[in-house]
């Protein structure tokens, strides 16, 4: 399988404090990764290494078997789209000039987008289900909505690899499918991989194919949903009971009282 | 509408509303209102009055307010906040105390041909910029209470200073600096505005070449960043050519408030919030904006003229509380 990232010993640390701890990870085309963990376990500190906009404090991180420092920032920004978990509009933008903002990588500093460039921001709303609000405002819509604008934003960039920060924090249970039903679509036409930090350990054995499990900055486990979803890791992780039942061949994993 | 024609349309009407503005002002004042008069007659007293005093007076004016709401609009996309302006920030504080320090150890007038009190002027103003974003910036958000405050903390701190300085100057350097605080254009011949535009084209220059940046940094600097975006660069760019552009103007005329604010929030309200578009359009509406200030500011009393700072603060501080109202939905921290 073709790999995109790879990254071997991966450190970094906040002022002085350790948050990833020597991570390896390789990340294949078409993929769908999901990256659990208890918060603070280093999920998002993760993530931004992998997209770029944090440099690690050591280790290696190719990309492309390039080294990801020496790739121009605007190149990676057309491969790699990136969705954080806290959301800032800063002013109040229409929809539709956020999700054109991802197109940005491929406009020149004094350039308009062309007919194009809208075209691809009209098909990345509708593909997201957002098209009818491209002229509210960010402000005026639910939280949730933003969200998925943010979402139909990376779709936008149209990247090999989309790198998600809980993408479904905001939203109910059918915006939620939706948006993994979506990543999951996305894969399978354009062979796009995706990296999501979530905390649905539910969802996960539906749409993940990857599971890499966080524990105080260091990969506790990994492997297939099914391999990953074990009673005595789950419990090991999130320091709470769980049971994993299995039934007609599906998991179900609970939390025990 | 598209961004680029509405960028287009947008820019034809402003800069016919300056034309207008600016050839009202030019024939309007204490002295002979006949156009025609002025410039077909003969009459030496009143060609000397339009063309060393009216002309140089109205082109300063827009130099001056465009290059304030200019700046205004870039500090808001810094501060990702529409109170931010080279006023709430004490960054005019900064300028001006800078001015008056080198006025006051009366430094030889150029240094390598540009004005030491320029270069004093831009040295607070960088200083000013640092210490407020950073202070106001908390985990890569800028909190609105904490901008305020570090604003206003440090204009006092300036203020104060200056009044120190006033203490220890004789009778007639302290009228001069009061005159020079509270902003105005009385003092303009051509040479000035040539000298403002040294340093005020390349500030103007530099924000308007970084306005797509700024529209992505809106989304956050790990998205900015995630879409190509050098935010540690633009944001260097950001400090030091509003200082450019704002030392530039505040040495010259003093600080003259608020059109950094009232300008580009108009504009957000008719043309939406597109940086492209704002930062080019407020540059031609604050153009339009002080020199209307300054009209009245010289018509209003007459045969008195009033410095044009006063003008804009007054419609300037309503405005601001306008705004501060209206952010009630925003969580103010």
């Amino acid at each position: 399988m073709e790999r995109i990232i790879e990254g071997q010993d991966i450190r970094f640390s906040y002022d002085g404090a350790e948050v990833l701890r020597g991570i390896n990870i390789s990340i294949s085309k078409g993929r769908i990764i999901g990256v659990l963990g208890a918060n603070g376990a280093g999920k998002s500190t993760l993530l931004k290494i992998l997209c770029g906009v944090l440099n690690p404090k050591s280790g290696n991180l190719l990309y492309n078997s390039r080294e990801i420092k020496y790739v121009d920032k605007r190149e990676a920004a057309k491969r790699i789209s990136y969705v954080p978990q806290n959301l800032t509009f800063g002013f109040p933008f229409t929809v539709a000039e956020v999700v054109l903002m991802g197109r940005a990588p491929y406009i020149g500093r004094f350039e308009f987008e062309r007919e194009t460039d809208w075209k691809v921001a009209i098909h990345a709303m509708e593909t997201v289900g957002i098209a009818h609000l491209q002229d509210r405002l960010v402000t005026e819509i639910s939280g949730g909505e933003r969200q998925l604008t943010s979402l139909a934003r990376a779709v936008a960039q149209e990247p090999e690899i989309m790198i998600l920060d809980e993408p479904a924090t905001f939203l109910d249970v059918k915006h939620k499918t939706e948006v993994m039903r979506l990543l999951k679509r996305l894969k399978d036409e354009k062979n796009i991989s995706v990296v999501a930090a979530t905390h649905d350990i539910f969802s996960v054995l539906f749409y993940f194919d990857e599971i890499i499990l966080l524990k105080d900055g260091k990969i506790f486990a990994e492997g297939s949903p099914e391999e990953i979803l074990k009673e005595e890791i789950l419990t090991a992780v999130y320091e709470i009971g769980v049971t994993v039942k299995k039934e007609n061949g599906k998991i179900f994993v609970l939390p025990m009282e | 509408m598209k961004a680029k024609k509405k960028l287009v349309t947008s820019l034809g009407i402003l800069f016919l509303l300056w034309i207008i503005v600016a050839v009202v002002s030019v024939f309007t004042g204490t002295y002979e209102m006949n156009p025609f008069k002025a410039i077909f007659s003969g009459d030496e007293m009143l060609r000397t009055i339009y063309f060393q005093v009216r002309i140089p007076r109205v082109l300063m004016a827009a130099v001056a307010g465009g290059t304030l709401a200019i700046s205004g609009a870039a500090l808001q996309a810094l501060f990702r906040n529409p109170l931010a302006a080279p006023f709430t920030l004490g960054i005019s504080g900064g300028a001006s105390l800078g001015a008056i320090i080198a006025i006051r150890l009366g430094l030889g007038e150029t240094v390598l041909g540009f004005s030491s009190i320029t270069i004093f002027s831009f040295i607070f103003s960088i200083f000013t910029i640092l210490f407020v974003y950073s202070v106001s910036k908390v985990h890569g958000v800028v909190a609105t209470g904490r901008l305020l405050l570090a604003g206003v903390v440090t204009n006092f701190l300036y203020s104060a200073l200056i009044l120190f300085i006033q203490f220890f100057s004789d009778f007639i350097q302290s009228l001069q600096t009061i005159r020079w605080i509270m902003g105005s254009l009385d003092i303009v011949e051509l040479g000035t505005v040539w000298k403002t535009l040294i340093f005020a084209i390349p500030g103007c220059l530099i924000l308007l070449s970084i306005t797509k940046d700024m529209n992505l940094f809106a989304l956050g600097d790990d998205v900015a960043s995630s879409l190509g975006v050098n935010v540690g660069i633009m944001e260097k760019k950001i400090y030091f050519a509003t200082s450019l552009a704002v030392s530039a103007v505040i040495s010259v005329t003093g600080p003259i408030g608020f059109v950094g604010l009232i300008i580009p929030h108009l504009l957000r309200m008719i043309l939406g919030v597109d940086n492209r578009i704002i930062l080019p359009c407020s540059f031609l509406l604050g153009a339009s904006f002080l020199t209307a200030a300054d009209t009245i500011s010289r018509t209003i009393f007459t045969p008195i003229e009033i410095p044009v700072g006063i003008v804009t603060a007054s419609c300037g501080g309503v405005f601001f509380l306008w705004l501060l109202m209206r952010m009630k939905k925003e969580i103010i921290v």
